[in-house]
């Protein structure tokens, strides 16, 4: 992991995420809300950004949702057998992890809350709650507190969980649905990254701290002699956790690191459900198929040496 | 005020010291103990106003009183008023029950109980405005807001929304109830689509009806112009454009418990009753889904819960929603009433701040006050609220939540144990209620020959927003428990009503009813050409399975007759008619024809059977209720209710049932002959029952040309109903001639084929005038060639053209059909399903 930890000069690169139906038979018409813009933060710029609909879409609008992250609402109403949504986006990331041995100890960002200024306190407050995907669970409070003894500083505790989940948990992309509650990947301890991110989540809520679901990319790099790392090559998500002082440090609990350079962010909710890269209504389909290809590659800029 | 003391004063001092009569109606009315008492203000001393109803009411003999009952209760009976109960064994139509003893509020009480309702709609409108907005209520601290964020009907893709006028809340209910000092509280309110105010006007016609001038006498206030500015003031608030405003009722569906309300409201606000699926949305709009094309829909007055209004951006395992209405609301193209999220408000944790919300955003205190509520999400609270568990009770503080509410005095230790452990884990999830002895008003008790006795009672009252601000309908639902010792007063619960009068305290403003309402050219137009698709094709299979089961019916008595040789026709026809009931599903052909005509006639399990069909026909009927005369229902429940129905019924008893569904289906086009209007709604009832007709026909004569040599045809005379005709024409025994001219071509015949052919080819011309292409196309070679029919030369049963055409006839009825349902039903069928790619 040393490798990516030195790794500090921004990095760009070109997003390719390609979403496609296969229906069983013609759908008549179709609605669809799309996550699939890259957020511009403090460490991320979005150069580019292109989503190509096939079939056309009659109507399409952008804007943002409730947490500020851009949405795409499109409607198709000719008859078709397939739909392919392909975003493509050039995106420049800077470092932005701060140093982990630092912090206020865990106890006190439960206890702080009251200290946050008005508006920050109420920006957290959502993220500290229960939500439909992410009830709260005392397994998950049991499980956390290992990583969470007394007095230990709040960042190290949440790189330390991170870190649990990645050893506990195996990665097996056959074991849950896109509906898998937390209790059974508990349970079960397998999963993928929805699920992991929203694991992290629980414990980090059932311990009175706040958490958020991240969606976005991390990079495909297939090093000789390294096992690719997981998730690359669908969409990703991850957990950001606040820290009073700090803000949002942003932890992959799939491959047990801190998120820094090799991620991309499309954007944060409370859990998948309010970021889901696309969810759609469509008349008249029996069952559909879906796959899914992300492909993240660095591209070569004018300013990166 | 002079008017008005002398009308509530009673009759005189004793009228308020209860006569002999009275002395027995209520011999079993039992003392309020530690409750306010409706009836009486001291021990033998009645309210002045019901002093006076009781000296009306025992003004006449005791079997009068009884009579009065049994009348309003036929009536409520009749009018189908129904609270579909989710998941009740008994179905959905438990009959509701309205007590006729109506609960009457002075005037003076009432003003102050319309203040405050006034108050707090403007003020959850005030609140609505700011959560789904600038949020400052939260920032500001007023509101704590992990408050607002845990609950579930805190709507995030609500916020930020253009809604129309700035009216959030169009209509509110409260549900009040009386401590035993004689205050009013609110126990509860009603933000995102309150039920009842349907129900309340139709317990005001039942029981006002029931004792008119009682009703006159005491100056009861009118309720219909609440209704109007309803209708007129969601006309004024919604966006315009793309021709006149078009408000319609969204519900969701007739299996909804409150449908019959929905109807009903549709019905009296002249709004169009639709459907989730009878709605799209095009262009950023909102459009319904007409035969005749989409109209572009301005107002939806839901009584769908928030979360199920978009499958799109809310649940997405919600089936009865429109795919992106909250887009449409969020672009302020629609007016959803209530606007999308209002059911926030609905929470019991927001009720312990009202008094703090009430001084700062309207810079009043609070006039009417919510009982005494603790969010436990508040450490302080919830140790106060833990102090007093045993005067409490718990409930979630998301009304959506599933969880009976948890009485305090029930628990044992370790019940309290489970509690505190409950609330420690997610206290912001609960709220601690005040118990309150609601208090007791009379009812006519049936099972104590109607003597009077006491229940427990609550009131929902009504405010809808209107350009002027607030108006509250002057009167509401009063809600019975259902027995004398409930503490939860609900609807849900088995309980009833009663009709709430609130007196005058100056003269009634009778002018206005809402049957004098503006209706202009355009409104004409616009409820001709505006019916659902989805209406259109019930009205359809309603045509067809009446006839269906018409047919069947008189199959079944042809055939039954048949075996029991009760006929006076000495030919052998048994072979043809058995045939046929093979080919109509009715036999397969190793069966025994004895004892499966019977089984097919009574038992509901045979699937092509007699009830099988009214079965079908009942539904489609339940899915027209909104648009069908009571008549009709009354009609076929009669049928669906005969005692003779899955049971071992003798040949008699089922030839006796058979008889009366052949006289029931003549009741039932008899309804639609006379009673309906010709429209295009109409016209599709009719081709679907002359459809329906024609193939039976067609299918009888080919039936019948295939067992030409080996019986006689008095069979087939039977079956069209036309052995009367016959022989008042050929004294001769029938012969294929003349039979086949009345069955084939004699126009005149209701039960020839040329009659139905011509009848739906006029019909389907008619129609593509309007929509384009229906399939007249699909009848007219086959009506030309009818027409040419030479009766010398053609009509035998060997003739080639005739069965030909029967044929294509026979072939054409299925077609249409088929054309039908893409040109005009297709969507109703298609089920939107929703989508999530990773």
């Amino acid at each position: 992991m040393g490798c990516e930890v030195s790794m500090t000069d921004p990095v760009t690169y070109r997003v390719v995420h390609e979403t496609r139906y296969t229906y069983s038979d013609t759908v008549a018409s179709s609605r669809q809300l799309a996550h699939l813009r890259p957020r511009t933060t403090q460490w991320q710029t979005v150069h580019a950004h292109h989503v190509n609909i096939d079939p056309a879409a009659s109507e399409q609008s952008e804007g943002s949702d409730y947490f500020g992250n851009g949405v795409l609402r499109f409607a198709i109403d000719t008859p078709h057998d397939e739909l392919t949504v392909h975003a493509e986006s050039i995106v420049e990331v800077h470092s932005h992890v701060p140093e982990i041995g630092a912090g206020p100890a865990w106890e006190r960002a439960v206890a702080a809350t009251g200290e946050w200024g008005p508006d920050d306190r109420f920006d957290i407050a959502q993220f500290q709650l229960a939500s439909p995907m992410v009830p709260s669970l005392p397994e998950a409070a049991e499980y956390a507190r290992v990583s969470f003894p007394a007095g230990r500083a709040l960042p190290a505790a949440m790189l330390d969980l991170t870190r649990r989940i990645h050893v506990d948990f195996v990665y097996d992309p056959k074991a849950t649905t896109v509906t898998t509650e937390v209790r059974e990947v508990l349970a079960h301890r397998r999963g993928v990254c929805q699920d992991f991110a929203h694991l992290m989540i629980a414990c980090l809520r059932s311990l009175g701290l706040a958490a958020r679901y991240v969606s976005g990319y991390i990079l495909n790099r297939v090093p000789s002699g390294k096992s690719r790392l997981a998730g690359a090559d669908a969409s990703h998500a991850w957990v950001e956790g606040h820290c009073p002082g700090s803000g949002w440090i942003a932890f992959d609990p799939t491959n047990g690191k801190v998120a820094d350079l090799e991620f991309v962010t499309l954007g944060w909710g409370r859990e998948f459900s309010d970021v889901t890269p696309l969810r759609g209504v469509v008349l008249g389909s029996a069952t559909q198929k879906l796959a899914v290809a992300v492909s993240m590659q660095p591209v070569a800029t004018k300013n990166s040496s | 005020m002079a008017g008005s003391s002398r009308r509530h004063e009673p009759h005189g001092a004793a009228d308020t010291a209860p006569s002999s009569i009275l002395k027995d109606l209520l011999a079993t009315y039992p003392a309020a103990q530690g409750r306010f008492d409706e009836l009486f203000e001291a021990p033998a001393k009645l309210r002045p106003h019901w002093a006076q109803v009781m000296s009306e009411l025992t003004a006449t003999p005791a079997t009068d009183v009884r009579e009065r009952l049994a009348a309003a209760e036929r009536q409520i009976r009749d009018s189908g008023v129904t609270y579909n109960v989710y998941a009740d064994p008994q179905g959905l139509d438990r009959p509701w029950h309205l007590d006729v003893l109506p609960l009457i509020i002075a005037p003076d009480e009432w003003r102050e109980i319309e203040a405050g309702i006034i108050q707090r709609a403007q003020l959850f409108n005030q609140v609505l405005i700011d959560i789904y907005g600038s949020q400052s209520l939260l920032k500001q601290g007023l509101l704590p807001p992990s408050l607002i964020f845990a609950q579930s009907g805190f709507l995030r893709p609500a916020c930020r929304m253009n809604i129309p006028g700035g009216v959030h809340l169009h209509v509110y209910a409260a549900d009040l109830a009386r401590s035993p000092d004689g205050r009013w509280w609110v126990m509860a309110d009603r933000t995102q689509a309150p039920s009842g105010a349907g129900y309340a006007l139709e317990n005001r016609l039942i029981v006002s009806r029931a004792f008119p001038a009682l009703y006159r006498e005491l100056g009861v206030q009118h309720v219909a112009r609440f209704f109007a500015t309803m209708r007129d003031s969601l006309m004024h608030f919604a966006p315009k454009g793309d021709g006149p405003t078009l408000t319609v009722l969204l519900t969701p569906g007739p299996y909804n418990e409150t449908y019959f309300e929905h109807a009903l409201l549709a019905r009296y606000l002249g709004f169009p009753l639709v459907e989730g699926g009878d709605l799209t949305v095009r262009d950023g709009c909102i459009w319904l889904k007409t035969i005749g094309g989409l109209k572009r829909v301005h107002a939806i007055l839901r009584r769908q819960d928030d979360n199920y209004c978009d499958p799109l951006e809310l649940r997405s395992d919600s089936a009865l929603g429109v795919a992106g209405l909250t887009d449409c609301a969020r672009r302020g193209t629609v007016l959803v009433a209530n606007a999308l999220g209002s059911g926030i408000i609905e929470s019991g944790a927001l009720l312990g701040f009202l008094p703090r919300l009430a001084e700062h955003l309207t810079g009043q205190p609070l006039r009417l006050p919510s009982i005494a509520t603790w969010w436990c999400g508040e450490p302080a609270a919830l140790a106060d609220a833990l102090d007093q568990v045993r005067n409490l009770v718990f409930k979630p503080a998301d009304p959506t939540f599933p969880m009976e509410p948890v009485f305090g005095q029930d628990l044992d230790k370790a019940g309290l144990v489970a509690l505190r452990k409950t609330l420690a884990a997610n206290p912001e999830r609960f709220v601690a209620q005040e118990l309150v002895r609601v208090s007791q008003a009379p009812v006519l008790d049936k099972a104590h020959s109607n003597r009077i006795a006491a229940r427990g009672i609550g009131l929902r009252v009504f405010a809808v927003a209107s350009p002027d601000g607030y108006v509250v309908m002057p009167g509401g639902l009063t809600r019975v428990a259902s027995s004398a010792n409930v503490r939860v007063v609900s609807m849900q619960r088995g309980g009833g009503s009663k009709d709430t009068w609130v007196m005058s305290a100056g003269p009634v403003d009778t002018s206005f009813t809402l049957l004098k309402s503006t209706v202009t050219a355009q409104d004409l137009v616009r409820a001709r050409a505006g019916i659902p698709s989805r209406v259109v094709e019930n009205l359809f299979w309603f045509g067809r399975y009446e006839e269906r089961c018409d047919d069947a019916a008189r199959l079944l008595r042809l055939a039954l007759n048949q075996k029991l040789q009760e006929t006076d026709d000495e030919e052998n026809s048994l072979t043809p008619v058995l045939a046929l009931a093979t080919a109509f599903g009715l036999l397969k052909d190793d069966d025994d024809p004895d004892s499966i005509l019977i089984r097919a006639a009574v038992s509901e399990d045979h699937p092509f059977g007699l009830p099988a069909n009214l079965r079908a026909l009942e539904r489609v009927a339940f899915n027209l209720r909104d648009r069908m005369s009571l008549d009709n229902w009354r009609t076929i429940n009669g049928l669906i209710k005969d005692p003779v129905l899955n049971r071992t019924a003798s040949l008699a008893e089922t030839l006796g049932w058979i008889n009366r569904t052949i006289t029931s289906m003549m009741t039932l086009s008899g309804f639609a002959l006379d009673g309906m209007t010709r429209d295009d709604g109409w016209r599709f009832l009719s081709i679907g029952r002359r459809v329906e007709r024609l193939a039976f026909q067609c299918l009888t004569l080919q039936t019948a040309f295939e067992h030409r040599i080996d019986s006689g045809l008095s069979w087939l005379l039977s079956l069209a109903d036309s052995i009367v005709t016959y022989r008042s024409r050929y004294l001769a025994r029938p012969e294929w001639l003349p039979v086949l001219d009345l069955l084939v071509l004699d126009g005149a015949n209701p039960r020839s084929v040329m009659f139905q052919t011509a009848g739906i080819h006029s019909a389907l011309e008619k129609l593509e005038t309007v929509y384009g292409a229906c399939g007249s196309e699909l009848f007219g070679p086959a009506l030309h060639t009818l027409e040419s029919l030479d009766p010398a030369r053609d009509l035998h049963p060997e003739n080639m053209r005739l069965r030909d055409t029967i044929d294509e006839l026979r072939s054409a009825a299925f077609v249409l059909n088929d054309r039908f349902t893409q040109r005009f039903f297709n969507h109703a069928h298609t089920a939107a399903r929703a989508t999530l790619g990773l």
